[in-house]
């Protein structure tokens, strides 16, 4: 593995919120984070709730500004970009071509169905819509969408469709680097399997997947590596035996 | 990317009363208010700039008074502005500033440069006239004269927002609010402008008649490929259809920004008050 190939490069990333509401307090999220995710690796993010895993997605999707550092990202055509140093309209350009983010809840989408909302996803990120149309079928049969909810709107659906429907969004065109954030939450064993099937999948496209998972079995299964995060810092990076063993002997906190 | 704006408004001000310049010394969000104790003006939006892009949807959000819709309006031309400057890419090919047109030439630019939806229907219809008649008055002023094509036209667009062509030759002042919106936007669009302005356009109407208009108004900005301002005091309709967004407090731009992000991480005092009632 070439150590310059990198999909992904996080240099000293750190975020604080100022709470004007409440005394104007300060909170520290992220405190200097360095990680690098290469072609093809699939990293999980490991940690107690509050150690700074979803703060960590977000900064490098700029749903949070990042207050230091910095993220760059190798795009689809082979230029490396900071993303902290890009304007608004880029950064939402890059947003589901090279960089893709699922999150545990589907935003709102009141009056559409899946199939639509899976083909418009397609269509944002500049495939035609015939094209963004046969890959969201494939793509809502492989996480077993029942046919007859494609065009029923997706706000009457459970929460494990909705789910699924959003790692169908996120996922119709392959980006350079995928976040995703407990991803497979509210799922049962059966679509569970069929959703972290999808995700490896992805990865052995030579997607680079950076992922929050609530649970070992599946980090166990898709990671190549675990990065152990700890009051917003990387306290180990490393092989998913080496790590999970560390967590399996308990984190001292 | 960043010379591809379609509208763009550099240091947009309006002051209401004498424009005494020491008005700005004594107003804005840190004095707290829009209103000069110096002058007895009231500086309804300073330095107010932003760029859209086709196919991109803005949003400008903030409290009543916070000067929102003087922006939209001083944008669309129904109000003079003190200082600044609005460019279209269709006017001169952005090179010319159309606040010093004149009113005339001004007025034409809502033909087909750039359209406007009121959040009263009122504003932007005739009530006393069909909602067919309403969309032929869009189209014969930008040159459309056969009366078969206009209103094969009309009931194309009232199609596409939903409107039942059976009502097609009922006055407007007969519809329901949401309908009014609906002939409002079809109106809006018909002539195709490259850039529309949505000032608070579901405002007022039932949550489940918004709803749909909501959904319309989302299709159509995806489908057309306008570049958009939409005007709200309402953060769901501005994550349902902007991708960016500035906030404005006392007349000024206080911050700007992706909106999922303003949204979770705002980071000006006000923006943090505005989200966190939102979300209460």
């Amino acid at each position: 593995m070439n150590p310059n190939n990198f999909i992904l490069s996080c240099q000293g990333l750190s975020k604080s919120f100022t709470l004007h509401t409440i005394d104007g307090r300060h909170v520290e999220a992220l405190r200097g984070i360095d990680i690098e995710i290469h072609p093809g690796e699939h990293v999980a993010l490991a940690g107690s709730s509050g150690a700074g895993k979803s703060s960590l997605l977000k900064c490098i999707y700029r749903t949070y500004e990042p207050t230091s550092g910095s993220v760059f990202l190798r795009l689809r055509n082979g230029e490396n970009v900071d993303l902290t140093q890009v304007s608004d309209q880029e950064m939402a350009f890059y947003r589901g071509r090279d960089i893709g983010y699922v999150s545990q809840f589907l935003r709102a989408e009141p009056r559409r169905g899946p199939l639509d909302i899976v083909t418009r996803a397609g269509v944002s990120r500049g495939m035609d819509r015939e094209t963004a149309r046969e890959a969201a079928v494939v793509s809502l049969r492989r996480l077993n969408i029942d046919e007859k909810l494609w065009d029923v709107h997706a706000s009457v659906l459970s929460g494990g469709e909705k789910q699924r429907i959003n790692l169908a969004a996120g996922t119709i065109s392959a980006p350079q680097l995928l976040l995703l954030d407990e991803p497979v939450s509210a799922l049962d064993p059966n679509n569970r399997e069929a959703a972290l099937d999808l995700i490896g999948d992805l990865t052995s496209h030579g997607v680079a997947v950076l992922a929050v998972f609530h649970d070992l079995e599946a980090m166990e299964r898709l990671a190549s590596r675990i990065v152990l995060m700890r009051n917003g810092q990387v306290e180990m990076n490393g092989t998913p035996e080496d790590v999970l063993k560390v967590l399996a002997e308990g984190v001292p906190s | 990317m960043s010379t591809n704006w379609a509208l763009k408004i550099e240091s947009l001000g309006k002051i209401h009363g004498i424009p005494d310049l020491r008005s700005l010394e004594d107003t804005g969000p840190e004095k707290g208010t829009a209103k000069s104790a110096l002058t007895g003006s009231i500086v309804a939006a300073w330095d107010v700039s932003f760029e859209v892009a086709p196919g991109e949807a803005l949003g400008v959000i903030g409290e009543s008074g916070s000067g929102k819709s003087t922006v939209m309006r001083c944008i669309a031309g129904d109000q003079g502005s003190t200082t600044g400057a609005v460019r279209l890419r269709t006017v001169h090919d952005g090179h010319m500033n159309v606040l010093d047109l004149d009113p005339s030439s001004r007025r034409h630019l809502r033909v087909a440069d750039l359209s406007v939806v009121y959040q009263d229907p009122a504003e932007g219809l005739r009530l006393n006239v069909t909602a067919g008649g309403n969309i032929a008055e869009a189209l014969t002023a930008a040159g459309w004269r056969h009366f078969g094509r206009i209103r094969d036209r009309a009931a194309e667009l009232l199609d596409r927002t939903e409107v039942p062509l059976s009502r097609m030759d009922d006055l407007v002042g007969t519809f329901s609010g949401g309908m009014r919106q609906r002939v409002q936007l079809a109106k809006a669009l018909a002539n195709e402008p490259p850039v529309i302005l949505l000032d608070e356009p579901t405002t007022g109407l039932d949550a489940s008649i918004a709803a749909g208009v909501l959904d319309l108004i989302r299709n159509l900005l995806e489908e057309t490929g306008v570049a958009a301002v939409v005007v709200s005091h309402d953060f769901a309709v501005i994550e349902m259809l902007t991708t960016r967004c500035v906030v404005m407090n006392h007349g000024r731009i206080v911050e700007s920004g992706l909106t999922d992000r303003l949204l979770e991480d705002p980071h000006h005092p006000y923006s943090q008050k505005l989200v966190g009632a939102a979300r209460a």
